[in-house]
């Protein structure tokens, strides 16, 4: 790649070297000097030079030009409201505009003191008001969907929640309507604006007008603090800032981490957090007395039964992982039962494999891809929505986005990256052994990534082999069935190994999930109230901070207490966890290094292959004219998504998605009902063509699947259902 | 032809992955519902293949794509400035009498929006009248009665 | 000097809308003779003939063609701006009705300067008469075998006078809501469909086939050195003959207003003259001494635009034309850049209380000063269009809005030819989405 070429541009009399194209206002970063801006957002694709807030004056053009289109060429001066009373005059006048119809709700806006529009009206905006007449009004605030309210005489129509749902997470459903003064930002007709991303518009709008329910009215940012962590819900491991007040967490915000997330999150990372104040949040141990059923016990107890269950059933005790622990939290469980009692089987939703840290590429790689090869039938949005944002902006950015390795523009492209969603994908070894054949090892840009179903899959696999390398021998009869997380409990695999095992040890974070057949229930805490590490799907280390207190003890606390009884040394502090896996894992990095916005790091001495038994999954291909039914887990579901009452309008409608080929064959048209039957069972769901999926595949969220999968037989249905 | 298959056809002129087919698209659906309801927004999306809300934020942006029910027939009466100084108003104001309705309103029995509208291109023959589209120049308020009675018997 | 018809030429002795009839007079030849130069050549022949865009602007036609780029991999777009929604302009309504043909013929050359296969002709939605003749004559001379490699299509906007600003109508055309782009970059490089574009008004167009007829050198001889050739002047208003007369540019105005457009009518007093279409400044009963043309006009203080005059008599109120006019404006502005969207109706507040009575002095000031922070602020034209006109009615004029604030209300009393007009942004009989009427 060629160096930029540099030129020199005067800012204010402040000469800087940038880039020859680089942006004006970025430019004028570079030397110190702040060009205000508010429809102006690079996230957001190309300036639309809106809201005239960044005028600026320029030598040799006699008018105004606004900053945010400018682009630096060598010799340019530049003169900011700073040095020019042209610009000041501009500038003043802008916000003098903005603020003719906007009301005085500044006491009463949530977004008061965190509000652009009044930082920039401080610093360059009119003293007073000119405007004596009726201001604009609207019916206000109006919810746009259940988790975000509009209110549309704050709006100053800078545009940026519209470009957002057009150029970013090309939804398309959020857009303005009217002309002039009269133009308002809306949805189609009452339709809630859906989605896997529409919380962003909330921190893009730099007023208070798209602005989150869940914290109306509740803080000020003098009240708050902002805790920096890290997303726990999906392999992506957004960097995000949990907003807390009064040991509450109130609100989720991004923090922007340029080659993760850029600064996006999705709305389950944004929304679901309530899920911490969960009306059935386990707060004490519950154990189960014969006759009597769950009775809430002290710790104290809780640890002693504990140890009696484990010594009685050592050598047999087999292990179920959700894989969304930390790697501190593996680690302990590992050197506990591995060590201390000398049980080594371990079972994690899925496999894991380490064959793709041959490929390992940050996420905004793809965005610089010429070819990206979008692999498996589940849609990349429901397992790790970011990655899908990347895939779009890759397509913007002029790659060709394809499905198939085959396709001819693969041999031909420079940099190709291969995304990997399921079903299926033995952890990353398929798309790793694709990313072989096609030769992109070592080649600048060139990578491939798997999405896992679980959050910390890597972290948890490879924090349990580190521990130890006794394998042990398969339990024949399980005396004991420790699962460890919420999607362990919920998984009716699980469950039912549960009712082989003798006795169940359930760490959950919530009651209902095991209530009916744990032995031993102990309460489980939030990705928000630990401190630890994740690896996400990039194989990035990333570090969470505890953000409140959790209402119970700390899984590092407990299992410190436990290992204690045998002989086992667990220390109750993360950090120093870490350091025992850290030297055998992550190469002796210290846990305050992992950094706040982590760098990708290599590992060599992560094992390659770290097999792990995994749940049946189907692996038939479809033959022509036959369909294969995916049904995949949505992003919207889940125990956190669940006890989030403001996001049960996003979970997916009982629909089955199929192809506009498969419709025609079958004289299907969306709405109509089709039944889909295999083996014996058969269900009805309404119908729904997607022109973008081939023939052959056919998808349902799998709540609505009522366990179907694999080839299915799909007819148009003869009775529509009531 | 079906509304979905025309509009493929108007797709066809344009590149493809252009959306320049959606105002002819918007214009051919409100001539077939009469103006653009929730149905028609929605058939037309489908057709163009893009979001409802996509084509309700470019139907409202234009003053003949009508979002409202209109009357069978439209009749827009300009008053802009050279309309205005020939005596616009006064053939306004004889609409209204005649129809008993006020301009941006339609007739109780649906059959006629009456609308003040910006400069048709006829300012040479103020005042500038379209009825469905089709002008009538040099209008004043006593010939107003002649094109009501060419419009289905007049109100 | 005697109207000479240039662009109308014949139309008044035949259906010009007829192929053959076109034909018969020498039509399509231009055409011909185009192709047999190559683009270079061609676009030189255009610039010599400095052919300044009738659409308002005056930016010489030949200079922006050259500025097309031809090596782009994209297609070259040819784009006519038939989108006539200027306030006081009607004459490429008549074009298009009366010789769409010679539009069309101009079209196949100024296509073939710039290399382009494809050329939209973008009509405003209401006329739908012109676009029935246009189409039909696009699709005569289609079939006739006319148009080589080249395609035109007929493209019609749906209501929105800011489409007839460039990039809005790019927008427009390519489905969207029609608002501005920012320049750069400019349509030559990245234009409909971002590839690069050449954007004409139908007159500037219509007139390529006569450059071709007679030669660029002839065709420069005419009119006056810095603007030559005709143009043809839509006339409205407080006038005894209204209409459409095409002149040599450099015709004085007060021939126009008087000779042909035979005077004010009613044997009223002549009060101002809005040159340009109702976006520019207007000109007082003594600054009417000045030639038609693009700097003659720049040098008084305002702009020879859609050369379209509208003429006021001392019966209208200068408020009230105030009024009127930002209101239009407001109604139009497309509501994406701050200035225009919130200063016109801001104006238009500050207006209304003028008039009735209920304004200071101060408020004089406050008008003057919210236009100039629309001036040079804005995204694109519309903005200063809006302030053009009222500014000038403030400073020429000042004595009657200074009488409406000492008299407390218009001093027409009632009757001004103006009074009681009906502005389309008043009559909503519902709220617009989501509104609520303040009570």
């Amino acid at each position: 790649m060629s160096t930029p070429e540099l030129v020199r541009v005067t800012i204010d009399e402040r000469d800087v070297h940038v880039p020859k194209g680089t942006g004006i206002v970025e430019t004028a970063l570079a030397a110190g000097v702040e060009i205000p801006v508010f429809c102006y957002e690079p996230r957001l694709g190309a300036p639309i030079g809106a809201c005239r807030m960044c005028l600026v004056e320029v030598e040799g053009t006699p008018k105004l030009q606004t900053g945010c289109t400018l682009t630096a060429q060598d010799g340019m001066v530049v003169k900011t409201a700073r040095t020019s009373e042209r610009a000041a005059q501009g500038q003043n006048g802008t916000l003098e505009f903005i603020l003719v119809n906007h009301p005085l709700d500044c006491p009463v806006c949530d977004k008061g003191g965190e509000c652009p529009l009044q930082d920039l009206t401080f610093r360059y905006g009119p003293g007073n008001t000119r405007m004596s007449f009726e201001k604009l009004t609207f019916e206000k605030p109006i919810p746009i969907s259940p988790t975000i309210s509009l209110d549309r005489e704050r709006c100053i129509l800078c545009y940026r929640c519209t470009r957002f749902s057009e150029g970013v997470s090309e939804d398309g459903q959020l857009v303005a309507a009217n002309r002039g003064a009269m133009s308002v930002i809306t949805t189609f007709e009452d339709l809630p604006y859906t989605g896997a991303f529409t919380g962003n518009v909330t921190e893009l709008c730099p007023v208070g007008a798209l602005l989150p329910t869940q914290y109306r009215f509740e803080g000020r940012p003098w009240e708050i603090v902002d805790v920096p962590t890290v997303c726990g819900l999906c392999p992506v491991g957004c960097n995000i800032n949990a907003t807390v007040r009064e040991g509450k967490v109130k609100r989720i915000l991004s923090r922007n981490h340029f080659e993760v997330d850029e600064g996006w999150i999705c709305d389950k990372g944004r929304f679901a957090f309530t899920h911490l104040r969960a009306e059935d949040r386990l707060t004490q141990p519950l154990q189960r007395v014969r006759r009597h059923g769950l009775e809430a016990v002290s710790w104290e107890q809780a640890v002693d039964e504990a140890a009696r269950l484990l010594r009685e059933a050592r050598g047999r005790i087999v292990t179920v992982l959700s894989g969304s622990e930390t790697v501190e939290q593996a680690y302990a469980l590992a050197k506990l039962l591995r060590v201390g009692l000398d049980s080594h089987q371990a079972m994690l939703p899925e496999e894991i494999s380490g064959a793709l840290d041959a490929y390992r590429l940050p996420l905004s790689a793809i965005r610089e891809a010429d070819v990206v090869v979008v692999l498996g039938d589940v849609p990349v949005v429901e397992r790790a929505p970011v990655v899908d944002l990347w895939i779009k902006s890759a397509r913007r950015n002029g790659a060709k986005v394809v499905d198939d390795t085959n396709d001819p523009a693969v041999p031909e492209a420079e940099r190709v990256v291969l995304v990997w969603s399921g079903p299926g994908g033995r952890g990353g070894a398929t798309v790793a052994k694709l990313a072989e054949k096609l030769g992109l090892a070592g080649r600048d840009g060139c990578g491939a990534f798997y999405l896992p179903e679980t959050p910390n899959g890597r972290g948890v696999a490879d924090a349990w082999a580190a521990c130890c390398d006794d394998e042990g021998e398969a339990v024949q009869s399980i005396g004991l069935l420790v699962v460890s997380g919420d999607e362990a409990a919920a998984d009716e695999n699980v469950r039912a190994l549960a009712e082989q095992a003798e006795t169940t040890i359930v760490v959950s974070m919530y009651g209902g999930l095991a209530a009916g057949w744990a032995d031993l229930l102990l309460p489980g805490t939030s990705y928000l109230e630990r401190d630890g590490t994740f690896v996400n799907l990039e194989g990035r280390l990333q570090r969470l901070r505890r953000t409140v207190e959790p209402p119970c003890l700390d899984e590092l606390d407990w299992i410190s207490q436990l290992a204690a009884r045998f002989d086992v040394g667990v220390a109750p502090y993360p950090a120093a966890v870490f350091a025992e896996v850290s030297e055998r894992v992550y190469g002796g990095l210290a846990f305050g290094d992992v950094g706040e916005r982590a760098p990708l790091r290599f590992y060599p001495d992560a094992q390659e292959h770290v097999g792990r038994e995994s749940l049946p999954e189907p692996q038939q291909k479809a033959r022509r004219g036959e369909i294969r039914l995916v049904a995949y887990k949505p992003l919207f579901s889940g125990a956190a998504v669940e006890r989030t009452a403001e996001l049960q309008f996003q979970r997916p409608q009982p629909e089955l998605e199929i192809s506009a080929g498969d419709a025609r064959r079958r004289k299907l048209a969306s709405g109509d009902f089709a039944t889909v039957g295999s083996n014996g069972s058969a269900i009805t769901l309404p119908v729904r063509v997607n022109r973008r999926l081939r023939d052959g595949i056919a998808r349902v969220a799998l709540e609505h699947a009522s366990g179907l999968g694999g080839i299915v037989e799909i007819a148009k249905a003869e009775e529509v259902p009531a | 032809m079906t509304f979905y298959e025309e509009v493929q056809e108007i797709r066809a002129r344009y590149p493809e992955e252009s959306r320049s087919a959606a105002l002819p698209a918007l214009r051919l659906a409100q001539e077939k519902h009469g103006w653009l309801s929730r149905q028609a927004i929605e058939e037309t999306a489908e057709a163009l293949e893009v979001t409802p809300a996509f084509c309700y934020s470019v139907a409202t942006f234009y003053d003949l794509l009508h979002l409202e029910p209109v009357g069978k027939h439209t009749i827009d009466v300009c008053t802009n400035l050279p309309c205005a100084l020939s005596g616009a108003q006064r053939v306004v104001e004889a609409f209204e009498s005649k129809l008993g309705i006020r301009a941006g309103e339609t007739t109780p029995d649906g059959e006629v929006t009456l609308r003040a509208v910006e400069c048709l291109g006829g300012c040479g023959y103020a005042t500038v009248v379209a009825v469905d589209d089709r002008y009538h120049q040099h209008v004043r308020a006593d010939t107003v009665a002649e094109i009501l009675e060419g419009i289905d018997g007049g109100a | 000097m005697a109207e000479r018809r240039v662009l109308l030429a014949g139309a008044d002795e035949r259906d010009l809308t007829q192929l053959a009839e076109y034909r018969a007079i020498g039509g399509y030849q231009g055409v011909e003779k185009a192709r047999a130069m190559t683009p270079d050549e061609l676009i030189a022949e255009l610039e010599k003939a400095i052919l300044r865009g009738r659409g308002g602007a005056g930016f010489p036609m030949g200079r922006k063609a050259s500025l097309i780029d031809r090596k782009s991999a994209k297609p070259k777009y040819l784009v006519v701006n038939a989108d006539e929604s200027e306030p006081g302009a009607f004459k490429d309504r008549e074009v298009m009705a009366k010789v769409p043909h010679r539009l069309i013929e101009g079209c196949l050359i100024a296509a073939h300067a710039i290399e382009s296969r494809n050329v939209f002709i973008y009509i405003r939605g209401e006329y739908l008469t012109e676009y029935e003749i246009l189409a039909g004559a696009v699709a005569e001379a289609r079939e006739a075998g006319i148009f080589g490699d080249v395609d035109i299509t007929v493209h019609r906007g749906a209501g929105a006078y800011i489409c007839g600003e460039e990039t809005a109508l790019l927008e427009s055309l390519e489905g969207k809501r029609g608002q501005p782009r920012p320049r750069p970059p400019f349509p030559p490089i990245q234009g409909l469909y971002m590839a690069p574009t050449q954007i004409n008004n139908v007159c500037t167009i219509a007139t390529v086939p006569v450059i071709l007829e007679i030669g660029a050198e002839e065709f420069a001889k005419t009119g006056v050195p810095s603007s030559p050739g005709t143009a043809i002047f839509s006339v409205s208003g407080n006038v005894a003959r209204p209409g459409n007369y095409e002149l040599d540019l450099g015709t004085p105005m007060r021939e126009l207003i008087y000779e042909h457009a035979g005077g004010i009518a009613d044997g009223r007093e002549l009060k101002a003259v809005i040159p340009g279409g109702s976006s520019v400044p207007a000109l007082t009963p003594d600054q009417i001494d000045v030639p038609l043309d693009y700097d003659s006009l720049g040098a008084i203080g305002t702009f020879f635009g859609a050369a379209s005059l509208i003429v006021v008599d001392d019966r209208c109120c200068m408020v009230q034309l105030a009024i009127r006019s930002t209101k239009f404006y407001a109604h139009e502005s497309c509501g994406k850049c701050t200035p225009c969207r919130v200063g016109t109706r801001w104006m238009v507040q500050i207006l209304e209380s003028i008039e009735n009575g209920t304004a200071s002095h101060a408020d004089l000031e406050l008008l003057d000063s919210v236009g100039d922070n629309i001036l040079g602020k804005v995204l694109c034209a519309l903005g200063e269009f809006a302030v053009y006109p009222v500014s000038s009615y403030l400073h020429k004029w000042r004595d009657e809005f200074v009488a409406h604030i000492e008299h407390g209300g218009c001093p027409f009393e009632g009757s001004s030819s103006l009074e009681g007009i009906l502005a389309p942004s008043d009559q909503h009989a519902h709220t617009p989405a989501g509104q609520e009427a303040l009570v």
